[in-house]
């Protein structure tokens, strides 16, 4: 797998070896028949090894995951409203909540703007939070103390507080925001409704999103940063590569998994984000901001219809994984390359 | 080779400006539980509230069964990020270490169930708990958090284990020591940043998880912290004064684990930022 | 979150809390009409009910007397749970579906249909005589009944009035209070004379609109063969957005927001708005944020057209129903018997200061200006319609306030109306 986190976050004696990449597996593993006593004696073991290890993890996720995907699925092939669920009833019908969600124009709507809205916000967390990553390594150690407290309170915030807060600091009438617009001299600002309009809103929860996730991406790539050895830098320099050239032919091909890694996250947790989008305006104004979570939310559980709940999210992981198949392409090319 | 005043001073300029954007909303958070009613909506934002009063501290500490739902939340949290961190070691390190049929599967199986949709399954998990008879218990609930964070876990820690030189553990297994003994000496010492970005990734998420205790369990002495942050919003109008003192306190669990972890891990502040 | 709480509980957010009343007893004025067979203790010893109540809903002194009395008579245990607002519809209906629901819960007045229809209330019309069906006001008791079974008792209600302050029409010149919608508008003109905002009302306080369609005597859905479909396009609701209108122009308020955002009465308690149109409770919570309000709070029924016939108002309240599943049926309805008894509902109506479930116990309420004023208006009252079907309309986004917000930037009645009849249609016509 070409995620490699260990040049992201390698643990101490691990560095050395970061600038030459990691040892093709190809090698490892003939050096490792190599050191033929301590292998052959366990031949048996062995080979049933991987497998014991593996079975609690296979356990549990079979049980605590697989069972309620299974479960989900079943469900998205029900007529499961709440009479049905307080009397037990299981009314198959068969593929009518696919057919209703599939034909209803306001789920494609939906689908289109939640790509875009998770494409939009994680080349905005990438962008800023490699920045402000970049920052971290070039500040003084009290200045780095400084911003990663700022950064360590944001991520520690509980959601639902950052929620409220957000919402009052765009408040219309008493929010910080307008306030301080309008004391800088916009004045048409200090009454602006940020939640009376599509794109104000969206402003807003972007904001929040990047507010809430870059610190993530910053602290990591700050910690990988950090163990790329200085001599690379300098004789980069030495060779006369200016501060960009140095980010893209030094830095950037050994953070490449890095970025692959951080975006595979950000892309499936900002794709996911329910708590946000729906706390700040409940999809308002008139369901313009509602993105995939939000729409099977309120079209299953806020309208009880189970049913039809369960097969909004069963086509979203589906939508998610069309979007992470290139992914999973590049994923597998780089495989090919290690 | 002498910098300009300019070159030197604004990447200090930025840093403040950036610790004043991320830090400003928990400044307001804080400060607006101290604040007395009147002071939090107001025409002119009260910045630094003057007039300070524990009062909406009180009324949070104060709500029925807190000291239960902390111990609830904590049984269960720490819970959910041991055993996850249990079995994802050991999975991990076969993922790491070892070839065998079925890896590769075995790796998409775990980038799979990252994408997992929790939140809109609530009903699904809800459902078989209540047909295994397993409603108002602590049990299920850390399971289900367990597994929420397990794919994390692993995939993080496999990478961890794959960064440690494998001649160590090597050297450690002529020199005598067996498999487990070489991973335990060797291997997992270096493993304290994975440890510790992994077992916060664990905390969080399941210090904030609301949906599905919501409705798993409903006896109030089973219930958990998030559950506690929002009963300040009442029909009587949102308690916002008492909310934010419950949030402040909500959010102080996190910051000790991360200092206490930070302290713990030689990679410093940084190896472990992940966010729930 | 908040908002998700408002969808859920729709009618039920209108809940009275009185923090300045003295707590009363129950001043036990004979046990008026609880149980017909009274049941002997032996009967229950060793069991537990369990009652869910809002957050709010039970005061404590009520609730004190209401175990005791109840434990007394019937030997067994009472165990009140509190349930907060948020999620609550999830939770409901997920315990509904358990072994062990709780016995006895508080429910929505414009709720209690779309529940009834799930199978999961018991069917009360038995004891229905025992509950004292025949004394319930007829507005307050509709939303208790569907298709002809009795399916919860009506406990207590809380409508709207006008609350003002006394200082700024003071200063603007206005005596008395208006007793017509005429002079309602002359008195907040002469406020707006005066350079203060005269009235909040933000543009979707859908359930001040409601009471005025209420007041046109126009429906908002109508049954076109089998199903019910939107009526919204009525002219005679376009006659009670219009009055809507022309109170909101009054008003600085945001024209997209409800009243609980920001919260009106804590606008309303900075003391530069002459009056807002709210519940009790909500003077109560102005009070609290600026107690120098104590003092300057007067309240009055919102004027009608005529002198005689109040505004219409939307009168939100709490059936008290018993779950199908309950492991104690017998239990639960002696609960219910003695909650909806006339020694409790005008306890509680006194100690909340809420409607009670009749006009016969009203009188409970002299000494509380507020609910005073409330009172008169509920006989002309009403609920949101009362179909199963409905609850799904009032979900967020509310298609009726995008209408509203429509109308007040200025698109016709018509064409905002058609806007989203097709989403309040689709609505409609969800499976149950």
């Amino acid at each position: 797998m070409a995620v490699q986190p260990e040049q992201v976050t390698r643990g101490p004696g691990g560095g050395a070896g970061v600038a030459g990449g990691p040892p093709p597996t190809g090698h490892r593993a003939r050096r490792r028949r190599g050191t033929g006593p301590v292998r052959r004696r366990h031949t048996a073991l062995d080979r049933g090894l991987p497998y014991l290890l593996l079975l609690p993890a296979t356990a549990v996720t079979v049980l605590l995951l697989g069972w309620p995907l299974l479960e989900n699925v079943l469900l998205s092939f029900q007529n499961l409203n709440a009479r049905q669920l307080i009397q037990h009833l299981t009314e198959w019908n068969g593929v009518d909540n696919y057919r209703g969600t599939l034909t209803n124009e306001d789920f494609w709507r939906v689908t289109g703007r939640t790509v875009a809205f998770t494409a939009v916000n994680v080349a905005a967390i990438m962008v800023f939070g490699a920045l402000v990553g970049l920052l971290l390594n070039r500040l003084g150690k009290g200045m780095r103390l400084l911003l990663s407290l700022g950064l360590v309170l944001a991520w520690a915030m509980p959601v639902v507080a950052a929620t409220t807060v957000y919402q009052w600091l765009f408040d219309t009438r008493y929010g910080v925001v307008n306030w301080s617009l309008d004391a800088l001299g916009w004045h048409s600002m200090a009454e602006y409704n940020w939640f009376g309009g599509q794109y104000s809103t969206f402003f807003v929860i972007t904001l929040l999103i990047v507010w809430y996730s870059v610190p993530f991406v910053a602290f990591n790539l700050y910690a990988a940063l950090t163990t790329i050895p200085a001599e690379l830098y300098e004789a980069a320099r030495m060779d006369g590569a200016g501060a960009w050239k140095v980010f893209s032919h030094v830095v950037l091909p050994i953070l490449r998994p890095f970025f692959l890694a951080t975006t595979f996250l950000e892309v499936i947790w900002v794709f996911k984000a329910f708590t946000q989008v729906y706390a700040i305006n409940h999809g308002g104004p008139d369901r313009l901001t509602e993105t995939l979570p939000v729409y099977a939310f309120v079209e299953g559980v806020g309208n009880q219809h189970y049913g039809m709940g369960a097969a909004i999210s069963v086509l979203t992981i589906v939508v998610l994984l069309v979007l992470m198949s290139s992914y999973f392409r590049v994923v597998a090319q780089q495989k090919d390359e290690l | 080779m002498r910098r300009s005043l300019f070159s030197r001073a604004w990447p200090n300029v930025v840093a403040v400006l950036l610790f004043v954007f991320f830090a400003f909303p928990v400044y307001w958070m804080a400060s607006t539980a101290f604040k007395p009613r009147g002071d939090i909506i107001a025409d002119t934002p009260v910045f630094v509230p003057l007039d300070a009063t524990l009062h909406n501290f009180d009324t949070a500490v104060s709500a029925d069964h807190f000291w239960t739902l902390v111990r609830n939340s904590l049984t269960v949290t720490i819970g959910a990020v041991v055993l996850s961190l249990v079995i994802a070691l050991s999975a991990s390190f076969a993922l790491a270490r070892m070839r065998f049929r079925g890896r590769g599967g075995v790796l998409v199986t775990v980038m799979l169930a990252q994408m997992a949709p929790w939140e809109v399954m609530v009903i699904a998990m809800y459902m078989i708990v209540r047909d295994q008879d397993m409603l108002n218990s602590l049990v299920p609930l850390t399971l289900f958090y367990m597994v929420m964070v397990l794919p994390f876990t692993v995939w993080t820690l496999r990478g961890f284990i794959a960064a440690v030189p494998r001649e160590l553990e090597e050297s450690a297994m002529v020199d005598g020591c067996g498999r487990t003994q070489a991973f335990l000496r060797v291997v997992f010492p270096l493993l304290a940043p994975g440890l510790m970005s992994t077992s916060l990734f664990g905390f969080i998420t399941a210090w904030n998880e609301y949906p599905l205790v919501l409705i798993l369990n409903k006896q109030a002495d089973k219930q958990t912290l998030p559950l506690w942050l929002t009963q300040f919003q009442t029909a009587f109008g949102d308690d916002w004064g008492a909310t934010m003192a419950a949030s402040t306190l909500f959010a102080i669990p996190v910051l000790l684990v991360f200092l206490v972890l930070q302290r713990k891990a030689v990679g410093g502040l940084t190896a472990g930022a992940v966010k729930g | 979150m908040k908002r998700k709480r408002s969808a859920v509980v729709a009618g039920v957010v209108i809940m009275a809390l009185s923090v300045g009343l003295s707590a009363c007893g129950s001043d036990g004025d004979g046990d008026g009409d609880s149980a017909s067979e009274p049941a002997k203790p032996e009967d229950f010893a060793g069991k537990t009910l369990t009652v869910w109540f809002m957050d709010g809903s039970n005061p404590d002194q009520w609730t004190k007397d209401i175990t005791a009395e109840f434990e007394k008579k019937t030997g067994a245990k009472l165990k009140i749970e509190v349930q907060q607002w948020n999620g609550i519809q999830q939770k409901l209906t997920t315990a509904l579906s358990e072994s062990s629901p709780p016995d006895v819960f508080e429910i929505g007045n414009t709720q209690t249909p779309s529940y009834a229809v799930t199978g999961g209330l018991a069917d009360l019309t038995e004891i229905k005589d025992d509950l004292g069906a025949g004394q319930w006001t007829e507005s307050l008791s509709e939303s208790t009944v569907y298709e002809g079974k009795q399916y919860a008792a009506p406990w207590y209600f809380a409508n709207r009035m006008v609350i003002y302050n006394k200082d700024i029409w003071r200063q603007a010149g206005i005596k008395g209070t208006p007793k017509t919608r005429d002079e309602f508008y002359a008195a907040l003109d002469k406020i707006k004379k005066i350079g203060k905002e005269p009235l909040y009302l933000p543009g979707q306080n859908w359930y001040v609109f409601d009471g005025l369609i209420i007041e046109k005597e126009a429906d908002l859905v109508r049954k076109d063969g089998d199903t019910w479909v939107s009526n919204l396009g009525d002219p005679k609701v376009g006659e009670a957005m219009e009055v809507y209108r022309k109170l909101q122009s009054y008003s600085k308020a945001p024209k997209d927001k409800d009243e609980a955002t920001p919260q009106q009465n804590e606008v309303f308690a900075k003391g530069d708005v002459g009056a807002f149109i709210g519940m009790g409770w909500e003077a109560n919570t102005a009070i609290e944020a600026n107690p120098a309000l104590k003092e300057k709070l007067g309240y009055f029924t919102l004027p009608g057209e005529t002198a005689d016939k109040p505004a219409g108002v939307f009168v939100g309240g709490s059936n008290l129903a018993v779950a199908h599943n309950s492991k104690n049926p017998e239990l639960a309805r002696e609960f219910l018997k003695l909650a909806v008894s006339n020694t409790f509902e005008s306890a509680l109506a006194k100690e909340n200061a809420v409607i009670p479930n009749t006009s016969s116990l009203n009188y409970v309420l002299d000494g509380n200006p507020a609910a005073k004023a409330a009172a008169p208006a509920v006989p002309f009252g009403g609920t949101t319609p009362l179909i199963p079907q409905w609850a799904a309309v009032e979900n967020e986004p509310n298609p009726i306030k995008s209408y509203m917000t429509a109308v007040l930037n200025g698109k016709s009645h018509e064409e905002a109306a058609k806007d989203v009849e097709d989403e309040i249609n689709k609505r409609l016509s969800q499976q149950q």
